[in-house]
């Protein structure tokens, strides 16, 4: 389901860039280029952006403008990628952080 | 390391007001921002501005930033973004991230314009995703053309809580309530009164106990509290919503100016640490200047006159302009500040509960408790009186620095007077031609054109309407009262979109005569 | 005559509280009751309280918290928040990869 605007009573239609592909997780997605990495993973409903490091609890979009580091994600590789302030490229791949990798931690021994 | 007359730090609307009268001094200046994008917060505000001309009122907060951008474009204001200044130094010296890389710029003076970071509460759940900063909600839907969420619940009823939840209902997201921990509504009543008559309920004396969900928020509880800020058990109430909108204060970002040695105080009333500087906006240490939220939280229309004013000095401090130059038009920035800084909510009043305005009329509890004036209550106010024919009702109840009404109509038939804070009033003599542009001008959408008798025991009502998709000419729907509860059936007979009510449409619908005081919004079936 | 700082003064004792499990710091995971027996433990500043427990040491340089942290803490200290002397501010003012950080160029564009 997307929640992109489609019209706006004030801003009226959206200015885009041109419809780009990415992968989230592996799998391939649409959004536009230029637009935040978080703005094309919204309009897909992605919600989790990454789990942290001690609790593994998720986290997402927090306060949208590149401070509180909440939506970090694995970009290119490259882990701690403010996904609202890094603009979207073709063939990005992105991935869910867990703690500070891509790869999945076993749940805390308890 | 490259020198400037002037580096100003951030790009908002009080740095491009600093830079833009320093580059008209002569001065060379360059802007540095974070953002990719500049103006700050200004783009997006979608909302039309409160004030007079020269602050300019009831223009959209983005239009202001276009036209900032433009003209210190036009100065050869230098204004470099993705440059995220990193560190300020003695001797006016700072340190700035640009792509891969530090560099060192060195400003005769400096302005430090960076503004304010948003408070936060916790409850469980806070950090789910799907609860997010109001700021953030403004981002995604005015930025970025994605709606924050499906059905939103917004925590606090200041300014930012009641415009963001307009603007949800704007972007096509329901807003499920609006809560605040407080007794009474902190933003202006024309804002609350707006979400209010879409039939958005609010909780006052309300917090969140938790937000629910597992991977994200599906839902959230809340329940009253006492005057200790306690939960009274038995009172929670459950919200099926996506998001969660935490809307409660600014803090300045003063810690540019902390690490480079200003003397700081805590204050308040300011919203936090802020420097200590003088009416020029000077700081401790010669030459550094602030402007904006980063010295003392307010609002976008008084940042850009602080960052006026500051530009100046600067120019000054330089010798670029001469000392009583500089008095004189300080003096008159100054007093166009204190026409923002009077009525109700201005800074001395903070805090404080009034019990009546300027002119004596008791303030209305239920505006403050329930976001709306009830029935017998508007009767009370000088813009609200009962003419033949068509003529404005202005529910304009509290005294705020605003009076863009007065200059709207053609026909004089509204006076506010010298004071800006007055309320507006009827003259009785002028006559109303039902033009609308008061109701397009009015930046609290809180005038009305009403004809109670237009034949057939029928009333028509005209009321300003931003939202999509438009009503047409004929269609038939449900009036809603001030509370937001349908009160009639109404049919559309005309929609009045021009380019001077710049996306305020003008929408007039046809009620039964006895609902002429009552109906104030549509919604299409 | 006691001062703020003053470490043999009578604080009380740590009294745990419901909402001590409340994640205040986001970024390193810190919870209230980490925070409050942080205060017991004679950590009565906010740069101490940051050396102790890292928060507002994380990826966001204390963006978030600064201001809830310093709530908390002025409360188990008896005072208001305005009479605790805030944290320092430091370089860098926003999350920076060590290798840019260290690469200062010399000549400006």
């Amino acid at each position: 389901m997307s929640s992109r605007i489609e019209n706006h009573p004030i801003l009226g239609k959206p200015e885009t860039g041109r419809k780009v592909s990415f992968t989230y997780d592996g799998k391939k997605y649409y959004g536009f280029e230029g637009e935040p990495i978080a703005a094309a993973l919204k309009a897909s409903g992605v919600m989790v952006h990454r789990y942290t490091q001690k609790e593994h609890r998720p986290r997402g979009i927090f306060c949208a403008i590149g401070r509180c580091t909440d939506c970090v994600m694995v970009v290119n590789g490259k882990p701690n990628i403010r996904t609202c302030v890094t603009p979207l490229e073709e063939g990005m791949t992105v991935e869910t952080q867990y703690g500070v990798s891509s790869i999945m931690q076993k749940r805390k021994a308890e | 390391m490259k020198r400037y007359d002037l580096i100003v730090v951030g790009a908002g609307p009080s740095g491009l007001s600093a830079a833009i009268e320093a580059a008209k001094c002569g001065m060379e200046v360059i802007v540095f921002d974070e953002n990719k994008k500049p103006g700050g917060q200004l783009f997006k505000q979608i909302h039309k501005f409160f004030g007079s001309k020269e602050h300019k009122a009831k223009i959209r907060g983005f239009r202001i930033g276009q036209d900032l951008l433009r003209e210190a474009d036009s100065l050869g204001v230098h204004v470099q973004l993705d440059a995220t200044v990193m560190g300020m130094y003695m001797d006016k010296e700072i340190t700035v991230r640009i792509g891969d890389g530090i560099q060192h710029y060195k400003g005769d003076s400096i302005i430090i314009a960076t503004g304010a970071s948003e408070n936060m509460v916790t409850f469980p759940g806070w950090t789910l995703p799907g609860v997010i900063g109001a700021g953030a909600a403004q981002t995604m839907m005015n930025l970025h053309g994605i709606k924050p969420g499906n059905r939103v619940l917004m925590l606090g009823t200041g300014n930012v809580g009641l415009v963001v939840s307009y603007q949800l209902l704007q972007a096509g997201c329901q807003v499920a309530a609006l809560v605040d921990a407080a007794p009474r509504i902190g933003g202006y009543g024309v804002h609350a009164s707006k979400v209010s008559r879409c039939g958005v309920p609010f909780y006052l004396s309300h917090t969140i106990v938790k937000a629910e969900g597992n991977d994200c928020v599906t839902g959230v509880t809340i329940a009253q509290v006492d005057e200790q800020f306690k939960f009274i058990p038995g009172t929670e109430k459950h919200f099926d919503v996506d998001t969660i909108c935490i809307a409660v204060g600014l803090s300045p970002m003063s810690q540019l100016l902390k690490m480079a040695g200003c003397k700081m105080e805590d204050n308040p009333r300011k919203g936090g640490q802020v420097p200590l500087c003088d009416k020029y906006g000077e700081t401790s240490l010669k030459g550094v200047f602030v402007a904006g939220d980063v010295s003392g939280i307010e609002e976008a229309s008084s940042a850009m006159i602080e960052g006026r004013i500051s530009g100046i000095a600067a120019a000054c401090s330089l010798g670029y302009i001469t000392g009583s130059r500089l008095e004189e038009k300080y003096q008159e920035h100054h007093k166009a500040l204190n026409g923002l800084r009077q009525g109700m909510f201005a800074p001395e009043n903070r805090g404080k509960i009034l019990k009546k305005t300027e002119e004596g009329i008791d303030i209305s509890e239920s505006l403050l408790q329930k976001g709306y004036l009830t029935a017998d209550e508007i009767e009370k106010y000088p813009g609200v009186t009962h003419q033949k024919g068509i003529h404005p009702v202005m529910e304009c109840s509290q005294n705020i620095p605003c009076n863009p009404c007065q200059d709207a109509c053609p026909k004089k038939c509204i006076k506010i007077g010298e004071n800006i804070t007055s309320l507006p009033a009827i003259d009785e003599k002028a006559q109303c031609v039902g033009c609308g542009m008061c109701v397009a001008a009015c930046s609290g959408q809180a005038i009305f054109l009403v004809d109670e008798d237009i034949g057939d025991g029928f009333a028509s009502v005209t009321l300003p309407y931003e939202f999509l998709p438009l009503p047409q000419k004929g269609d038939m729907g449900t009036a809603l009262d001030r509370s937001g509860r349908p009160c009639c059936q109404a049919e559309v007979l005309n929609i009045k979109s021009l380019p001077a009510f710049d996306h305020t449409n003008l929408l007039t619908i046809k009620v039964p005569a006895e609902m002429a005081m009552n109906a104030r919004f549509f919604k299409q079936i | 005559m006691y001062t703020i700082n003053d470490r043999s003064r009578d604080i009380g004792e740590f009294i745990p509280a419901e909402d001590d499990d409340m994640l205040i710091c986001r970024c390193e995971e810190i919870t209230k009751g980490e925070i409050r027996r942080a205060v017991h433990d004679g950590m009565f500043t906010l740069t101490e309280i940051r050396r102790y427990l890292r928060t507002g040491m994380g990826l966001c340089q204390g963006q978030t918290c600064s201001r809830l942290v310093k709530g908390i803490v002025a409360k188990e200290l008896g005072i208001s928040p305005a009479e605790l002397e805030p944290a320092t501010a430091r370089v860098p003012m926003r999350p920076i990869e060590m290798n840019i950080l260290a690469a200062e160029e010399t000549e400006a564009i």
